[in-house]
């Protein structure tokens, strides 16, 4: 009876954790969407990355584009996604928008600056750090930084910071950035678990200390793991000066991105150039596969209602099924109790006010320890009979695999207070309807007969 | 004259077992005064339980009249049996009925607990009567922790609970051993001296019998014989040596001339 009380709780758990994970596809398409508005004058430049700077040590395995690498694992270990899942492979390969990840020398493309129309040219350098970690893929084996983090430099200089969208725009404690700062660091959420601070404690990066002014909210894939610098803070403590590993471009006018990008390329054919245009499609291709997502996520969430409901429906009948055989068997098993008791004087109200209490307590009793139960095993149990959050294919949106372990979502089963008591109230209702019939026989048991009965 | 308690009327009992007809009482009549101690003897379906029942309100006559303290217990309707069950009726067992969950204090609580005698005068009136039976000290201690004659006794505490006009014991003995027979024996004959408690005992036994006031010997659903008991030389009521009736202030046996 315990475990038949249990069932409902952890279904309806279940569903709240695949609400939230609804929920959080929803965000990720708006913010998909908010990126698509700022890029509209934007192109990306940075060379291609390469496994060295991802920290592969076969650099000679040539045969993978570096989209398959550059952009997570979308396709990497399709067994992680569901269905509907599957995420352009390419998202600018990195943590800020159109970041590479491969250093180049920022004197060697000054010349970009001369290039007619081009408004501002934005350096920027991101640098990932973690720890390496060996894994066995495709019959070989590389090593793998798991990046605990990601630094991105941006220049503080007013002319960029109040220009252009280059810094997070949504701070959750704290301030942003500003023009001319240094020795100041503005952290992700998860940054910020991850160090163990808060807004205006010191935080070491590599081995350097930073003032936390502000913690940004930005919870797309790439930001997550972000925190954000002055470039110059970032270029000497990764030993980087000098170097940066994207330039973001922006244009006068939506207009001449595309001859801006094409003079670009012919400038600097190493260069990988990717353009508003090109990056919206992406984009959107994007924001299509989240829909799809979260359309499979609706309709699982939907088909979990409605097999918890069932679940509860089933679970209720069997319970008080099993309090009226319970309670019957008693009663026929005290028969002669019963027959005592009428004797020495218990009117009938006596002897079923009696035995209801009995089937009211025991069922109560029985959903605290079902109650229990389900603290204890409702993870395990909604797991084996409801689809989990990697089924909902909604997981996969978050699990880039190599930077798993900060970005993973997994849905977990909480007991509320009201689902307890929901329970509870259950357990006495339950125990009271199916103790009715029982108890009513019992007191109408004649007692010169129940005397007889052994 | 003493005071009428119980007054049998013609009372029959038939009932069907299968497709057989048993008449299990036929024109039973009887008159049980205040503080008598009755038992009534016979084979096995001579009608004892039947009998016992039926005084208890536990089962219907299909003929005849009960009166209990002047009432006809059967004109009322089976709804309004308990009270009378509750105040007029005490019950002894074969087999004790203790519930096995209650001490022996509460088991002598029940009766009063129905009837919505309060608390503190509930358990004090339930330690009077184990004193009563001789089980001062064993308050506490649930049935199993008791022998069977202590058992018995508690349930006797608990048929005195509610001060009923008489007391139906069901083969008090039939479960003891004979040591325990004779204490049991002895504390229903002390209670029907000493308390003036009317009892009516049914035994397979007849020395156990024979510590009665009055045998009363069952046959076929009738009262075939009567006689008096030993219980009566304790009560003075007759001569130890010619076995005839006296008179309490009788100093020599009008019959036998000896001296009492």
């Amino acid at each position: 009876m315990a475990i038949m009380i249990s069932i409902p709780a952890g279904a309806t758990a279940n569903q709240a954790s695949t609400l939230s994970l609804s929920e959080n596809l929803g965000d990720t398409i708006a913010e998909t969407e908010a990126t698509i508005n700022r890029t509209l004058t934007q192109i990306d430049c940075s060379l291609a990355p390469s496994f060295e700077g991802f920290g592969f040590n076969r650099p000679d395995v040539g045969n993978f584009t570096p989209g398959q690498f550059g952009g997570g694992n979308g396709n990497f270990n399709p067994g992680q996604f569901g269905g509907g899942m599957n995420i352009p492979g390419q998202f600018g390969g990195g943590a800020f928008a159109g970041g590479g990840t491969t250093p180049m020398n920022e004197t060697l493309y000054e010349d970009i600056n001369s290039i007619e129309n081009v408004a501002s040219v934005v350096p920027m350098l991101q640098v990932s750090e973690g720890t390496n970690q060996t894994i066995e893929r495709f019959g070989r084996s590389f090593t793998v930084m798991i990046p605990d983090y990601v630094i991105v430099g941006v220049p503080l200089t007013s002319s960029v910071v109040d220009s252009y969208p280059v810094l997070p725009v949504n701070i959750t404690s704290g301030r942003n950035l500003q023009a001319d700062e240094s020795g100041v660091v503005l952290l992700s959420e998860n940054n910020t678990a991850f160090f163990g601070v808060k807004v205006g404690d010191t935080v070491n990066i590599v081995g350097q200390d930073f003032i936390v002014v502000g913690v940004h909210g930005s919870s797309g894939v790439e930001d997550r793991t972000t925190l954000y610098m002055s470039l110059s803070d970032a270029q000497s403590l990764t030993n980087n000066t000098g170097y940066v590993t994207s330039l973001v471009v922006f244009t006068e006018d939506s207009a001449s991105v595309t001859d801006v990008a094409n003079a670009i390329s012919s400038l600097h054919p190493e260069l990988s150039v990717e353009t508003s245009q090109q990056r919206l499609t992406q984009l959107q291709a994007m924001q299509t596969s989240y829909e799809t997502a979260l359309a499979s996520a609706e309709a699982t969430l939907a088909q979990t209602q409605s097999v918890a409901f069932e679940e509860v429906g089933v679970a209720v009948a069997a319970t008080s099924l099993i309090v009226l055989f319970l309670m019957l068997y008693t009663v026929r098993e005290r028969t002669k109790e019963i027959g005592t008791l009428k004797a020495i004087g218990f009117s009938n109200g006596n002897v079923m006010s009696q035995f209801m209490l009995e089937g009211v307590l025991l069922s109560l009793l029985a959903g605290v320890v079902g109650i229990a139960i389900s603290a204890i095993a409702a993870p395990t149990l909604s797991g084996l009979l409801l689809p989990t959050a990697s089924q909902l294919g909604a997981a996969g949106t978050f699990t880039r695999g190599i930077t798993a372990t900060n970005t993973a979502t997994t849905a977990s089963v909480v007991l509320t207070p009201e689902l307890v008591l929901i329970a509870l109230g259950a357990a006495v209702l339950l125990g009271a309807l199916g103790s009715l019939y029982p108890a009513w026989r019992a007191s109408r048991t004649r007692p010169a007969e129940a005397m007889k009965y052994e | 004259m003493s005071e009428v308690v119980l007054k049998l009327e013609n009372l029959s009992r038939k009932y069907t077992l299968g497709k057989r007809n048993v008449q299990a009482l036929s024109n039973v009549n009887l008159q049980v005064n205040k503080g008598e101690f009755v038992s009534i003897m016979g084979p096995s379906g001579s009608g004892k339980t039947t009998l016992l029942n039926v005084l208890g309100c536990l089962d219907k006559p299909t003929e005849g009249k009960v009166l209990l303290d002047n009432v006809d217990t059967t004109k009322l309707p089976e709804k309004e049996l308990y009270k009378i069950r509750r105040s007029k009726i005490g019950f002894v067992f074969q087999t004790f009925n203790l519930l096995p969950y209650l001490n022996a204090r509460e088991n002598v609580e029940l009766p009063m607990e129905c009837c919505g005698k309060p608390k503190g005068e509930r358990s004090k009136r339930a330690k009077e009567l184990l004193q009563l039976v001789n089980l001062s000290g064993r308050e506490e201690h649930r049935p199993h922790r008791l022998s069977a004659g202590e058992q018995q006794r508690v349930a006797i505490a608990r048929a005195l609970a509610n001060d009923p006009a008489i007391i139906l014991a069901d083969e008090p003995t039939g479960n003891l051993d004979s040591k325990n027979k004779q204490e049991i024996v002895k504390l229903l004959a002390n209670l029907n001296l000493t308390q003036a408690t009317t009892i009516i005992m049914v035994t397979h036994d007849s020395h156990v019998a024979s510590h009665t006031e009055r045998m009363l010997l069952l046959c076929d659903g009738k009262i075939t014989r009567e006689k008096q008991g030993l219980h009566s030389i304790k009560k003075g009521q007759m001569c130890p040596h010619c076995h005839n009736t006296i008179q309490p202030s009788d100093v020599v046996c009008p019959s036998c001339q000896e001296k009492l």
